[in-house]
């Protein structure tokens, strides 16, 4: 399964420059290394609103790039009816949010070149 | 506004999300300012006065819902664009009542963004635009309230703010949607929009989708080709092509069937159409102005009517006040039919009895406008004189008295033929289809569909037969 919606991902890359696309890619980075801490952080201290709203910052940010599965599970992390504890949640977020990053910078890599 | 640069708010608490929006704004000149939180954005809100506010509404503070209804609350005429992912249909109803300007479902192509943004601040410049028009003639209308305008006839507060939004918005190239109670006058009002705006000397084309059966809907919209379907034996311009460079008036929009609103949605967005049958998208330059006589919103509500394709057209709304609302424009429009009638008829009627127009004064006027017409029409044809005598109107009319009330129902009988005959009166074939085209509507309250229906015709036949009645030249309050 693909990290990223391509049609969403590459809709953005052709819509800006590549100057920009990169800058929002590099923010979406940014993102999701301190919005993990946080989730990680929150899931360890109990702390349920910390991590909803971890959680629904991630889901925002991964919708903007169209990193769909990783928005997907931050869904199921911000859901208070979700099944889910936070120790299977966090490791398949940290997965995702590293799948997406690498297709992602491949995508920049590639509009860099065009 | 449209193409101008302006201040832009962006209240978004996701640093992706903001630079997304930034991004793809950038290039369009205008001065952007960020703000993560719901106090910060109702502080730079109230200080800066921004053009437009790009709204989340998942805050960490307080609901971007709740900022916006402060800001309303305040008299704030920002356009606010709300944004915000996996929002079920109920929340983007909620922020439009709320006064939203648009709702903007996330992600978005920046070409959404762009668009979106520019209708809302255009909106905005016509809002203060008419504000400073509103304050402009107020002295002047004190003195001098209009007594008609493009073919309306009424000297009412309702109707000056009618005329007024018309002049405001005719120039502009903004979508209008016009909400009104049945025979309130919307067509004329589309075309008093068409008269008054820089596309005047173009086509006004007016379709009423519902008296247009379905499956020919889309060809009469939009065209078909020679061989496009059993009969089409000869390519046809649609209304659309027909509008080209002038106004395209759709009555009863609600009335279009699901799978063509889809097409009409595209159409809108892109200006662009496919004739039926066609293999090539035709372009063209037109105004949408749309009308019903329902509540848009409960219609999408209900599912009836698609949300996307009300946004983009509901962007100017001009509502029609009923005639009840219009106090002492019931007896100039009834003065006025009554000239009209009386030319037309050969017959010697000046005016109306004291009696006579108290009664008109205190019936509520259900059917609007077209009752009305209606009524006076049936007095000029039926009776003789220089005045109208309270006991040549029907008499339902004087049976509620002054101040209105619960209309007493117009039945055929009384709304035209004084004294029933004991057995069926014989007259020409065509006056009595005329007769009873008029008793059908009166007895369905001017619901052409359903008059249609009882007289098991098509619509088209009732529009076609009330246009020949009316003649070339008419008279409408």
């Amino acid at each position: 399964m693909s990290a990223i919606d391509p049609q969403i991902a590459e809709q953005l890359a052709q819509d800006l420059p590549p100057a920009d696309f990169r800058r929002i890619i590099e923010t979406f980075e940014d993102d999701l290394s301190r919005l993990s801490q946080q989730l990680e952080a929150a899931a360890i201290a109990g702390n349920w609103d910390g991590y909803q709203r971890a959680a629904h910052s991630l889901a925002g940010a991964a919708a903007a790039v169209g990193a769909v599965p990783l928005e997907q599970a931050a869904r199921v992390a911000m859901d208070p009816r979700s099944p889910h504890p936070p120790t299977v949640v966090v490791p398949v977020i940290r997965d995702r949010a590293q799948a997406a990053l690498q297709e992602l910078s491949a995508l920049v890599a590639r509009f860099d070149r065009r | 506004m449209s193409g101008s640069a302006g201040r832009v708010l962006l209240v978004e608490d996701t640093p992706t999300q903001a630079e997304v929006a930034r991004s793809h704004l950038r290039d369009l000149g205008h001065e952007i300012r960020t703000v993560e939180t719901a106090a910060e954005a109702l502080a730079q809100a109230r200080a800066w006065d921004p053009d437009a506010i790009l709204l989340d509404l998942e805050l960490p503070d307080f609901s971007g819902l709740d900022v916006l209804k402060t800001l309303r609350a305040e008299g704030s005429e920002t356009a606010v664009i709300v944004i915000t992912a996996n929002a079920p249909m109920n929340t983007a109803v909620e922020v439009m009542r709320a006064g939203a300007t648009d709702f903007l479902p996330k992600p978005y192509p920046k070409a959404k963004l762009v668009f979106t943004l520019q209708n809302a601040m255009e909106k905005r410049a016509l809002v203060i635009e008419k504000r400073a028009l509103e304050s402009e003639l107020h002295a002047a209308r004190a003195l001098t309230a209009r007594q008609g305008f493009m073919g309306f006839i009424g000297a009412s507060p309702a109707m000056q703010a009618v005329y007024r939004t018309i002049e405001s918005v005719a120039s502009s190239r903004a979508n209008i949607f016009i909400t009104g109670e049945s025979g309130t006058g919307k067509e004329l009002a589309a075309e008093a929009v068409h008269k008054a705006s820089p596309r005047a000397a173009r086509p006004f084309v007016a379709l009423n989708c519902g008296a247009i059966p379905r499956d020919l809907l889309e060809s009469e919209i939009f065209g078909h080709v020679k061989g496009a379907f059993t009969g089409a034996t000869e390519s046809r311009t649609g209304a659309a092509r027909q509008a080209d460079g002038g106004t395209l008036f759709l009555d009863e929009i609600g009335e279009m069937p699901l799978e063509m609103q889809v097409k009409l949605l595209r159409f809108v967005q892109t200006g662009s159409f496919q004739p039926v049958g066609g293999s090539r998208p035709e372009r063209v330059d037109v105004r949408f102005v749309c009308a019903t006589n329902h509540d848009p919103l409960a219609e999408v509500e209900a599912g009836r009517f698609r949300e996307d394709l009300y946004y983009r057209l509901y962007v100017v709304p001009i509502e029609l006040p009923p005639l009840r609302s219009r106090g002492a424009d019931v007896l100039l429009v009834a003065r006025a039919f009554l000239a009209q009638f009386s030319r037309e008829e050969n017959k010697r009627f000046r005016r109306f009895s004291p009696e006579a127009e108290a009664a008109i004064l205190g019936y509520p006027w259900p059917g609007n406008v077209r009752q009305l017409q209606n009524v006076v029409r049936n007095v000029v044809v039926l009776h003789e004189g220089e005045r109208v005598e309270a006991t040549m109107l029907p008499p339902p009319l004087l049976c509620a008295g002054p101040g209105g009330g619960e209309a007493p129902p117009i039945t055929v009988a009384t709304s035209l033929v004084p004294v029933p005959p004991p057995v069926i009166e014989i007259m020409p074939l065509a006056e009595m289809e005329r007769r009873l085209i008029l008793a059908a509507l009166e007895h369905t309250g001017q619901d052409v569909p359903r008059a249609a229906s009882l007289l098991e015709i098509n619509p088209s036949t009732i529009y076609r037969k009330l246009q020949a009645w009316r003649g070339p030249k008419r008279v409408t309050g």
